[in-house]
């Protein structure tokens, strides 16, 4: 190792944060060496943001003491944290698309070199130390996903951060990509950064980590060196128990094909096609799962075939119907299951009474309705049993959907989608953001569905339950199917070629 | 319990809004050298009887109004054009009741129905603009509104019987005429028959939204147009159909008094409840049940204004600046009041599901 | 998204209901001297007379204002009191009907309605208090069934206007005249008809431009950005001489003719509006043409007081003073006795002012 420290960068003594109702840390203490990678790591929900919040002075603690470099701080805002070296690169990235690198590191801060001459050379210069290569008059638009993580970093360190806390920064990368970050990673650290490393991927935190350290309910469980430890020990103190895994049984495929897409291209209002002659069939029993970076095609592949979106040619086959010129509404009412990506937006009515939001999305269909009426009690006896049978934690079925946690609103929506025997659910990303108990139950209940002839579309940044729940897995790239591959042989390696089109000759 | 103290987080932010719109019309009086005190004993003076049947009357009018504007905000669409949908279908309905074609009763329920029609047709113009060309449904209705107050005033001079100074509809036969029913003195005026309209208009608004798949879907497009999509819900023919619904209700604004005292529409038209309606919506929160409150409390001010420059030396005008901040106030108070229940909500979820849980661990465990 | 929409409704509203302050802003007593009239302190043993203003009250510089001013005069000469009463923008009928019972409850006789919208509500009380005695400025009887206590105050504003259309075709030097009425209804069309007819008179070829602000909204008689934007295309098309008669929206006329330059002309309406336009305008203001809603309100206080009031339609014409033209700035002082001339032969009847265009 070639940590050259000799002090701690940050000291976390006794932070504690509450929200009404929530205590969201408590009892956090946590020692962060000078130059070194520091990994914070635990599952959704463990207090890791909350506490991220804190340190970089968005967030103002209840308890405790934060000391940096030997000095106790308290932070009204981040213009605080940055003026003490804290910088923080989010897991959304906040470019600017239609600007260049270079506007977009020197938005905000035009302050410290200015925005012409002295700025261009002191981002070259960043760029050339820590081997970014980021060209900075190339358009953000232009940029993929890991080039534009290297210019939030860029940000970061151009406001004269030492401190970098990084937020899941391998949730939006394939696996070379994240080899890439790490090399990056390594040179910061070399160069005496200390870095903040968030995580849940534990083969990555072992791989780059100094020091680790598990959070779980709110608080620090406990501390570990990458060397000491194995990944199975690290997974059950973060969890706590046994760790699930999403590993499917015997196939239950039939030959009845459920849902078919015909060389279906789909374009955006100025012509651009964001699928381009996409062809699959997913048959009864069959989980068919689509990997991807996100942004290749496959929220719009999904929100086409829902119906939400035209097709501009093809055809798509619900069983042997063309239900190509079909509504959203018609293509529910024929027993499509819908787990929309970004629940807050697309599935709920956030502020409406649980049985309400049983409503939603079946408005036309019994239980919920009556003839052109509302059938309250139908609707409230139904939702009485989603919250029984998925186990969502909520006083009532009054209660509105805003109040639940994000599992629980998850679960509402599986078990609302799985009502009415559907003949097929398209699942987008159906565990992100969710604990790990509701996360197990979410397989366990599309396993069962799958197993009583539900064909279903899998849509999930997360490899290993992709491969864990599908029959068959497809990888999308650029709007197009570029190779199909076995669950039981294929390896995320692969994957992550594939995704990210590394396996392509003219790539 | 639970419904007790949500009853009293919704009533608290109106209450808020009127106590800091009291406060800031007494600075406004006083700093312009009257009495804050002669004006609240005026404002809050009894009504004398006559007074009362205006302002029954008046409330009818505003809550018609209210709730045509109600339904395009509970889409998220801001019809404007209330204003210009019932000018225009109050002269309809008015040319039509003056030409006597029907006997009687139909002589009525038709030019309504007339009025109806042409109201919704005027909102209905906004709507497709909308779904075809993508044009803000607020700059289109102010347009139209604009188009149809000179339309109104060309085809009056035009086509209006002339008297005097002034110009009008010809005068509905006897037979037509729905006065209503008198409570006190007959000098005190009669509470106008179509002034139940209000009511049935309420209740049928609460039904709608409430009870049917339609009102469901409404619903859910105004909270969340992205999900009302993703549920299958033809977002296009909703605003379509929506801003027909609010122009057709629109078109019965003017009519109870129509019917009950002008019997023409010329000086006698009120102009001005279109964006009155506006107001009063946001006030009653868009419910057909607050929107009574507001309608109510607009009223009456307007009604004991009119006492103000005969009693004490404050402009009538001075109402308007109570109007005002009681609208932008009530509206901040609601965001408040909205993020405090939301608290309290998730507190008492957090509360609940505390007691069902196994107790949190609290063990450290170190390797 | 939600947000926004709520945004703009608060925001929509608020300026609806500062509009409405706004021109509040101008009505405020302290700066309002023009017509002197304070209720407050008039004590005598006189008639004690309901005014009731139009939207503006007093302090519009127009004929509110001139009301106010006859007013004064009645409290000075004939010992009365007096209490006001005010419209607001887009009042219902029922306010106005409310005001003039209250007035009427109060024992107050005479009561003064100013302006025609006046006519309906004043039908409506009257017959409820016979022994009060009420007028209509620019009013009417509704209805067939006459009332015996109500007068209407009318005014021969096409002879007045006759003059000022003499006077712009005398000053003019390209024949080309303009007219900008603030609403296309009868009363303002009576305006115009006279004035055309006067110009005419003079110059049978004058070319005169006619333009209404709005057609029958009556935010016509307060919208100076409008009377601008008329008055400056007839300007700009030739014109040099161009009367209003749109009310508050006239300032907006002044202005034009300040911007058009020299030697083009604006002539006010109701009352001399020479003495209350700025010092900017008051070179270009011509004359104006004189509607003497202060004489006839004065009239109506003193009928009262002598025990006769006056009932039914009361025309204040030229052989009443009741209008006329004023020479403020002294810039028609050369042509008054051309004026006058054709004054006369109204009088005497050889020459009929019509009424409508």
């Amino acid at each position: 190792m070639s940590a050259t420290a000799t002090s701690d960068a940050v000291l976390l003594q006794g932070i504690a944060k509450r929200f009404p109702g929530v205590i969201a840390n408590h009892d956090v203490d946590i020692t962060i060496r000078s130059g070194t990678v520091h990994a914070l790591i635990g599952e959704n929900g463990a207090g890791k943001s909350t506490l991220m919040k804190i340190l970089y002075g968005v967030q103002k603690p209840d308890e405790g003491t934060i000391t940096v470099d030997g000095q106790t701080v308290t932070f009204g805002s981040p213009t605080d944290a940055i003026a003490r070296g804290i910088g923080m690169v989010f897991q959304h990235f906040m470019l600017a698309d239609n600007l260049t690198v270079l506007e977009n590191v020197v938005l905000g801060a035009e302050k410290l070199h200015g925005i012409g001459e002295k700025a261009r050379s002191a981002v070259e210069q960043i760029s050339t130390t820590y081997g970014f290569g980021l060209d900075p008059d190339a358009l953000v638009e232009d940029l993929g996903v890991g080039d534009r993580q290297r210019v939030e970093i860029l940000k970061v360190l151009y406001r004269g951060a030492r401190i970098i806390i990084l937020d899941e920064p391998t949730a939006v990368l394939v696996p070379q990509e994240v080899e890439s970050l790490f090399d990056n990673l390594r040179v910061l650290k070399a160069e005496g950064h200390t870095i903040l490393f968030i995580s849940h991927k534990l083969d990555e935190v072992l791989d780059i980590a100094d020091d680790i350290t598990v959070m779980r309910r709110g608080t620090t469980v406990g501390e570990a060196k990458p060397d000491s430890i194995t990944k199975h020990e690290l997974a059950e103190l973060m969890v706590g128990s046994e760790l699930p895994s999403p590993e499917t049984e015997e196939s239950t495929v039939t030959d009845e094909v459920q849902l078919s897409l015909e060389n279906v291209t789909v374009a955006d209002a100025r012509g651009r096609r964001l699928c381009a002659e996409v062809t699959f069939t997913i048959h009864r029993g069959e989980v068919l799962g689509i990997a991807g970076v996100e942004g290749n095609g496959q929220a719009e592949l999904v929100e086409t075939i829902i119906g939400m979106r035209k097709v501009a040619t093809g055809r798509i086959r619900l069983g042997s119907e063309d239900m190509t010129a079909w509504g959203t509404r018609a293509r529910r009412e024929a027993g499509i299951g819908y787990i929309p990506e970004d629940r807050q937006r697309h599935g709920l009515l956030l502020d409406s009474p649980l049985w309400e939001n049983r409503i939603l999305g079946h408005q036309t269909q019994p239980p919920s309705v009556k003839g052109p009426w509302i059938d309250r009690a139908g609707a409230g006896s139904d939702t009485e049993r989603i919250v029984k049978e998925y186990d969502v934690r909520t006083p009532s079925i009054e209660t509105v959907a805003r109040a639940l946690s994000g599992g629980n609103q998850q679960k509402l929506i599986v078990g609302r989608e799985m009502s009415g025997q559907p003949v097929l659910l398209i699942a987008s990303h159906p565990t992100r953001g969710v604990d790990v108990g509701a996360q197990a139950a979410i397989w366990g209940y599309i396993k069962d569905a799958r197993r009583d002839g539900l064909a279903v579309l899998l849509i999930s940044a997360d490899l290993d339950e992709l491969i864990g729940l599908s029959d068959r897995i497809e990888v999308i790239l650029r709007g197009r199917l570029v190779g199909e591959f076995d669950p039981q042989s294929v390896t995320p390696q692969d994957l992550g070629a594939a995704m990210t089109g590394a396996n392509e000759a003219t790539a | 319990m639970n419904a007790l103290r949500r009853l009293g987080a919704s009533l608290l932010a109106p209450v808020i809004a009127v106590v800091v719109a009291m406060i800031i019309t007494s600075l406004v009086i006083s700093l312009s050298g009257s009495s804050a005190g002669d004006f609240w004993s005026v404002i809050f003076s009894r009504p004398v009887d006559r007074a009362i049947v205006n302002i029954v009357n008046q409330t009818s009018l505003i809550y018609i109004s209210a709730l045509a504007a109600a339904i395009g905000f509970r889409m998220n669409l801001f019809n404007i054009g209330v204003e210009g949908q019932y000018t225009l279908a109050s002269y309809a309905a008015a040319t039509l009741a003056g030409a006597a074609l029907f006997p009687g009763l139909l002589n009525v329920v038709l030019p309504l129905l007339l009025a109806v029609l042409v109201g919704a047709i005027w909102a209905g113009i906004a709507g497709l603009l909308k779904v075809t060309r993508g044009v803000s449904e607020v700059i289109s209705t102010i347009m139209l509104n604009a188009i149809a107050i000179t339309l109104v005033g060309y085809l009056l001079n035009k086509y209006g019987v002339h008297v005097g100074n002034g110009v009008r509809s010809t005068v509905i036969p006897e037979s037509s005429r729905l006065d209503g029913w008198t409570f006190f003195e007959a000098s005190d005026g009669p509470v106008w028959t179509l002034a139940t309209l209000a009511l049935l208009l309420g209740v049928g608004f609460w039904v709608l939204l409430n009870k049917t798949r339609f009102g469901f879907d409404l619903r859910a497009t105004g909270m969340s147009q992205s999900a009302a999509v993703a549920s299958g819900v033809n977002v296009n023919k909703m605003v379509v159909v929506s801003m027909l619904l609010s122009g057709a209700i629109a078109g019965l604004i003017w009519m109870p008094s129509f019917f009950g005292a002008a019997h023409s529409y010329g000086t006698a038209f009120q102009a001005g409840l279109g964006f009155t309606g506006i107001a009063v919506a946001l006030l009653g929160r868009n419910q057909p049940v607050g929107i009574i409150f507001g309608a109510v409390l607009f009223a009456f001010l307007n009604e004991q204004s009119n006492r103000l420059t005969l009693e004490t030396d404050i402009s009538v005008n001075v109402v308007q600046i109570t109007q005002g901040t009681i609208v932008l106030a009530v509206v901040v108070a609601y965001e408040v009041v909205r993020r405090y229940r939301t608290k309290l909500e998730q507190r008492t979820v957090a509360e609940e599901l505390a007691g069902q849980r196994q107790p949190a661990p609290s063990e450290r465990a170190t390797t | 998204m939600r947000r926004s929409t709520k945004i703009a409704a608060v925001l929509a509203a608020a300026i609806l209901a500062l509009a409405g302050c706004a021109k509040e802003e101008t009505t405020d007593s302290s700066d309002s001297g023009g017509a002197g009239l304070d209720c407050d302190s008039a004590s005598g043993d006189g008639p004690k007379v309901g005014l009731a203003y139009d939207v503006g009250g007093q302090g519009d510089n127009s004929f509110n204002d001139a009301a106010a001013a006859g007013m004064a005069k009645a409290v000075d000469e004939l010992g009365a009191t007096c209490t006001e009463g005010e419209a607001q923008d887009d009042e219902p009928e029922s306010a106005r009907e409310d005001r003039l019972r209250q007035m009427a409850d109060g024992g107050y006789n005479p009561i003064v309605a100013v302006g025609f919208a006046y006519s309906e509500s004043v039908n409506a009380v009257a017959p409820d208090y016979p022994e009060t005695s009420f007028a209509v400025v620019d009013g009417f009887d509704p209805d067939e069934e006459p009332n015996d206590n109500v007068a209407y105050l009318g005014f021969a504003e096409n002879e007045g206007s006759y003059l000022v259309g003499v006077a712009a075709a005398l000053k003019t030097e390209t024949d080309h005249i303009g007219f900008v009425g603030g609403v296309n209804n009868d009363l303002i069309q009576k305006f115009e008809a006279g004035y055309v007819a006067g110009a005419e008179a003079v110059n049978p070829d004058i070319t005169v431009d006619v333009k209404y602000i709005e057609e029958s909204d009556l935010s016509g008689f307060g919208d100076p950005a409008g009377g601008k934007a008329a008055a400056t295309g007839m300007y700009d098309n030739g014109a040099d001489v161009v009367y209003h008669a749109a009310g508050a929206s006239g300032s907006g006329v002044f202005d034009a003719a300040v911007d058009a330059g020299e030697g083009t002309w604006a002539i006010g309406v109701d009352s001399d509006q020479y003495l209350t336009a700025s010092a900017e305008q008051k070179p270009h203001i011509l004359t104006s043409m004189l509607k003497r809603v202060d004489t006839a309100t004065f009239d109506m206080v003193s009928s009262v007081a002598d025990g006769e009031p006056l009932t039914s339609y009361q025309t204040y014409d030229l052989a009443h003073d009741g209008v006329g033209y004023s020479t403020s700035g002294g810039f028609i002082d050369d042509i008054t006795d051309e004026i006058d001339e054709y004054a006369e032969k109204i009088k005497s009847g050889e020459i009929k002012v019509p009424t409508a265009p």
